[in-house]
């Protein structure tokens, strides 16, 4: 598959292959209601990679039933609704802009695969994909909706430049950029979010939140995520696991054991963003360690 | 990309639809990049690809919507059959049940575009011989009874590939000489562009453009 870094040798990618198809199995095994859609292993290759196969099943297990839930049902009914989301937030911040799009007829569909697969399908720079993972761990499941918002409205001048026609706006959308600017843009998209939030979206665009899963499920998921330590997870792994400390990365999660009850109070999305980083960088170590022992540094080089 | 003049008479829509697994981007790849791409990503909703041909002595812009094979994607694949001129409908020679879905495919393809709709059927992988699966002749006749062209291609060779976007497009281009498509019906799937005045600055043939196909 072309997710796998260039250059892996064929028995490597073989194995691969095989975990990654074994733990789509087993999170849909474990959860008949879920159903398989083309992108999903776009999201379970980019966990299988950073953290290995058994931390990739349960985080694939809980963002199956959280942030990924509306587009595992057997329709593309939600899913669609999510990306009704798209048009409402670009009326409010440029209104030209959306009239445009909206004259060009060239609809949301461009923004369907950055979507479902949390822009996975078309990155093409591992570093980037992980690094949008974090901001999505860390946030509301509509997120990518206002990172795919913050990208058109950063392309606006391309896109009025366009012929407003179907074809040749859903052309330049679709292809994303490789060198967008995306701490800009992450900064810019929780922006758009604590200034249009949801509520007000659906309010204003007559969106009816309340058929969304995810988003529904999404205050019972912080509150879980409220009485686990940043590092509960990775801690408890290790235990079982018996790894050394050599392999833990030292410092990684004393910073966030420390700047979470600070930064905490009061400010849940905060706390949350410190738990993602906290957790995906001590994966990320546990992951360079292994696959360095593995793979050898050119390898290591083309993956981050 | 900047407005009139063009370099090109007409523009032609076209849908690639089928299964999921049967070619149908590599075959957009292989026409529109003349390569092909052995690790093809899945199709996400919709991508699009263009490539300028000739027909008939007339620069044709071909404007081709490769769609999503998987079942669940058809609810936002459909708005885009509306005012195709042309549809690719794939299948895989080496995969039966590809076949026997074509016929509910056809039922789309029909019910969504218009009348005057060229389609033509592609059996694709036409270079996995051995492991072959539906016969030519079966597949030929599917396509007599239903008025559809018919044409066996390998993305991967390449065979047939340039062909059946061109065989689709001659015969477009066939309905816009003798009047049964009319180009100033709304949805006909063409446009007529103004030609650039003669100076002989006309690209070669088949040139690629340069915003084909990326996946």
């Amino acid at each position: 598959m072309k997710r796998f870094p260039k250059g892996m040798p064929a028995s490597q990618r073989a194995v691969l292959q095989e975990q990654l198809t074994d733990i789509m199995l087993e999170v849909l095994r474990r959860n008949p209601q879920l159903h398989y859609y083309q992108g999903y292993h776009d999201v379970a290759v980019s966990l299988l990679l950073l953290v290995g196969e058994r931390t990739a099943i349960a985080m694939l297990h809980t963002l199956s039933n959280h942030h990924l839930r509306d587009f595992m049902d057997p329709t593309m009914d939600r899913t669609k609704h999510i990306l009704n989301y798209l048009m409402p937030i670009l009326e409010q911040v440029d209104r030209e802009l959306h009239d445009f799009l909206i004259r060009s007829e060239v609809g949301t569909i461009f923004a369907l695969s950055w979507l479902i697969t949390w822009y996975g399908h078309v990155l093409s720079e591992f570093r980037h994909t992980l690094r949008l993972y974090d901001f999505f761990l860390a946030s509301h499941p509509l997120m990518p909706i206002y990172l795919a918002a913050t990208i058109v409205l950063h392309r606006e001048k391309e896109v009025r430049r366009t012929e407003c026609d179907m074809a040749m706006v859903h052309l330049l959308l679709s292809r994303i950029p490789q060198d967008l600017p995306y701490e800009l843009l992450i900064g810019q998209a929780q922006a758009l979010f604590d200034r249009y939030p949801p509520p007000l979206l659906a309010k204003r665009a007559a969106l009816q939140s309340r058929t969304s899963l995810s988003i529904s499920t999404f205050q019972s998921f912080q509150r879980s995520t409220l009485h686990q330590r940043p590092d509960s997870v990775l801690r408890r792994i290790t235990r079982e696991g018996g790894c050394s400390a050599s392999r833990r990365g030292p410092g990684e999660w004393a910073v966030a054991s420390t700047e979470a009850p600070a930064l905490g109070r009061g400010n849940r999305m905060v706390k949350m963003a410190v738990w993602g980083l906290s957790a995906t960088l001590g994966a990320a170590v546990f992951a360079v360690a292994q696959t360095a022992m593995q793979w050898g540094p050119d390898v290591l080089l083309q993956l981050f | 990309m900047t407005a009139a003049p063009y370099n090109y008479s007409y523009i032609f829509k076209y849908i690639i639809i089928g299964d999921m697994g049967v070619g149908k981007s590599c075959l957009l790849h292989q026409f529109t990049e003349k390569k092909f791409m052995a690790d093809c990503p899945h199709t996400i909703g919709v991508e699009f690809g263009t490539r300028i041909m000739e027909v008939n002595g007339q620069k044709v812009k071909l404007q081709i919507w490769d769609t999503a094979g998987q079942e669940r994607f058809r609810a936002v694949t459909r708005s885009y059959y509306r005012g195709a001129a042309g549809a690719l409908m794939v299948y895989d020679i080496t995969r039966r049940s590809t076949y026997n879905h074509l016929s509910s495919w056809l039922t789309d393809a029909r019910n969504l575009t218009n009348p005057n709709t060229v389609i033509i059927l592609i059996g694709n992988k036409a270079d996995l011989e051995a492991q072959r699966d539906v016969t030519y002749e079966e597949a030929k006749q599917f396509a007599e009874e239903n008025g559809l062209l018919f044409l066996e291609a390998s993305a991967k060779t390449g065979e047939n590939v340039e062909e059946a976007f061109l065989e689709a497009a001659k015969r477009i281009y066939q309905n816009i000489q003798d009047g049964s498509l009319d180009l100033n019906a709304a949805e006909s799937g063409v446009q007529h562009k103004p030609s650039v005045p003669q100076g002989g600055r006309l690209n070669s043939d088949t040139q690629p453009a340069k915003e084909g196909c990326s996946c």
